[in-house]
């Protein structure tokens, strides 16, 4: 199943690979004059051994397998911008991203599991009216809209987190904690309510089984039914909600970074695309969706692993 | 916005009425919202260009939301900057459904190899980060009005394919369905007349979800700054600027935002009613 599910998943990766590279290519605007700018006095000769030089004048299925290649083997190629590899660029960025993505999902599970636990005691309760519409008062926030909210009161107003700038956690962790402190916040903010409203729905429905009234009747208190019996079972499909979770928190950080002045991927993407620069936006749209179908895989094989009855299910469709 | 607030809180656990007026009032608000943009030119208290001394005022009588940098008056403004955003959620909307709709169709009645084929393609692109895939888009075709609407419609269309697909795939299998095949009906005959009146609900859900994401992907290009451009102006657009003049009004920054987070919260209220209306019908 595992093996399957891999090859799906490598299969995914290929066909995510052509259509960035494909819809990079097909669509008008040149890279090389957008390098040039307005230098003025370049002759044609020079702007066709430039294009030459970077490969743009190769029929376009070369230019993707050697794109491709050059990427498994951890060669991204060079930015058409200022001739940087790729691969540094990347690298440089990618621990920031990916730093972020895994501090706002610990910080929405710290959030959604209790609150979940809180409106499932008594459903239709004031808390869980309370709760719930908070969470689609939350998902009604854009990212942007929460990041500047965040900024506003917690940077401007009282002046105690930093709104803009990054410390590298080899500097010092605690400035760097601190300085990501509001934008994994801000991401959290969107998430927290998605896996909240998820894990609500899961746990009610686990609450109806028979077991849970043999559990009751054996004389289990109401926490305890909850949170061993009712929880453990909920948490299943919560994990496969997750992965889809940071599908859209990785999609999110791309203007958190922005906004924060993190250097991350996101934040190189977008820049990318003021320079028209293909080549790192290319490598950099591949990568994070990589980081996405690559959390998916992970999630599958482990809700397989927690509950042998999804992998027969699996096996045949 | 309090108001809605307690309404929704009061009617979530009840059955039947209050619930329809969570619906209508959501719908009323979001009327009044579109109203006011799209009737601006007469409705608005000044030209959104007008400049006067008066810069950054804080909200009052002869400024209702206050004024920019330039002294400009920003309730009117955000009226002028709404028509913007309207044009491009409805716009995308519009693509997304139609594109949906034909996608979703084709793949529910093709089946087999093309419905696989079909599917595995909004597998494909929903792998990639909506806002990334944006990027991708933006930085090929650029981004004015008409091209963002394309371009979030295109975004929102294999989400929306899926949905309907799965909808039509539950009507074909009711009895209804059944019995008007066996009465002969043509493909085209049995699409119009009896699956589409019968999935309206869901795509109508699917519709208002739209709407809001595509207010949302427009905002956030605008506010990076790969979106709407100057000298037209957009919510996301005035957000981003408001941003860079915190220090000096907080209105500038916190109407915009206001009008696109009401927005989005009435057409998310408007979707789960919708929603809950079609589970009450098919239970």
């Amino acid at each position: 199943m595992i093996l399957r599910r891999l090859a799906v998943s490598v299969v995914m990766l290929t066909a995510v690979s052509a259509l960035i590279f494909v819809v990079l290519r097909l669509l008008p605007g040149d890279p090389v004059i957008t390098r040039l700018g307005a230098t003025p006095g370049i002759s044609p000769a020079t702007i066709a051994q430039l294009r030459k030089d970077a490969g743009l004048d190769d029929p376009i299925v070369v230019q993707y397998l050697s794109w491709m290649g050059g990427v498994l083997h951890g060669d991204f190629g060079r930015s058409y911008f200022n001739q940087y590899s790729v691969t540094q660029l990347i690298g440089q960025r990618l621990p920031t991203t990916i730093e972020l993505t895994i501090l706002s999902m610990i910080i929405a599970v710290v959030l959604a599991v209790p609150a979940a636990l809180l409106t499932a005691r008594r459903p239709g309760g004031v808390l869980d009216r309370a709760l719930t519409t908070l969470s689609s008062a939350g998902m009604a926030l854009p990212n942007f809209i929460v990041g500047v909210l965040l900024i506003v009161i917690f940077a401007v107003k009282w002046s105690v987190l930093p709104s803009r700038g990054f410390i590298p956690i080899g500097e010092s962790l605690g400035g760097n904690l601190r300085s990501m402190l509001l934008p994994s916040l801000t991401l959290a903010i969107a998430a927290a309510p998605l896996l909240l409203r998820f894990l609500r729905a899961s746990l009610l429905e686990v609450l109806t089984a028979p077991f849970i009234r043999t559990a009751r009747g054996k004389g289990a208190s109401d926490a305890r039914v909850l949170l061993l019996h009712a929880f453990r079972n909920a948490l299943i499909p919560a994990v496969t909600m997750l992965g889809l979770i940071v599908g859209y928190t990785l999609g999110g950080a791309v203007i958190i970074e922005y906004i924060f002045g993190l250097p991350g991927l996101g934040s190189l993407a977008v820049d990318s695309v003021t320079k028209r620069d293909y080549a790192v936006l290319q490598s950099c749209v591949l990568l994070i969706s990589a980081m996405f179908i690559l959390t998916t895989l992970v999630v599958d094989i482990v809700t397989g692993i927690l509950d042998p009855r999804l992998r027969t299910g699996r096996g045949r469709g | 916005m309090a108001e809605t607030t307690t309404v929704a809180i009061q009617a979530a656990p009840r059955r039947g009425r209050p619930r329809d007026v969570v619906a209508f009032a959501a719908a009323a608000i979001l009327a009044v919202i579109c109203l006011g943009c799209i009737f601006a030119p007469v409705l608005a208290p000044y030209d959104p260009t007008e400049l006067s001394p008066n810069r950054f005022a804080g909200p009052g009588w002869a400024h209702l939301l206050g004024t920019d940098e330039l002294g400009r008056d920003l309730l009117s403004r955000i009226m002028y900057a709404g028509r913007t955003t309207i044009e491009i959620a409805g716009g995308a909307t519009l693509v997304a459904m139609l594109l949906g709709l034909l996608w979703g169709l084709g793949a529910a009645f093709a089946r087999g190899v093309v419905d696989d084929i079909l599917m595995r393609l909004a597998d494909v692109t929903m792998a990639v980060p909506q806002m990334l895939l944006a990027l991708v888009f933006v930085a090929g075709f650029g981004a004015s009005p008409v091209k963002l609407a394309v371009i979030v419609g295109v975004l929102l269309t294999p989400v929306t394919a899926r949905m309907i697909r799965s909808a039509v795939l539950a009507e074909k299998a009711a009895d209804y369905y059944l019995s008007a095949v066996a009465c002969g009906m043509t493909r085209r005959r049995l699409v119009i007349t009896e699956i589409l009146p019968n999935v309206w609900a869901p795509v109508g859900v699917q519709a208002a979800i739209n709407v809001a994401s595509a207010v949302i992907l427009e905002a956030s290009l605008s506010f990076i700054g790969l979106g709407i451009q100057d000298p037209d102006i957009s919510w996301g657009l005035l957000v981003q600027w408001g941003y860079q003049k915190l220090s000096r009004s907080l209105g500038y920054v916190a109407f915009p935002a206001l009008a696109i987070l009401i927005t989005i919260w009435m057409l998310n209220l408007l979707a789960d009613q919708l929603g809950r209306t079609d589970g009450r019908r098919s239970s």
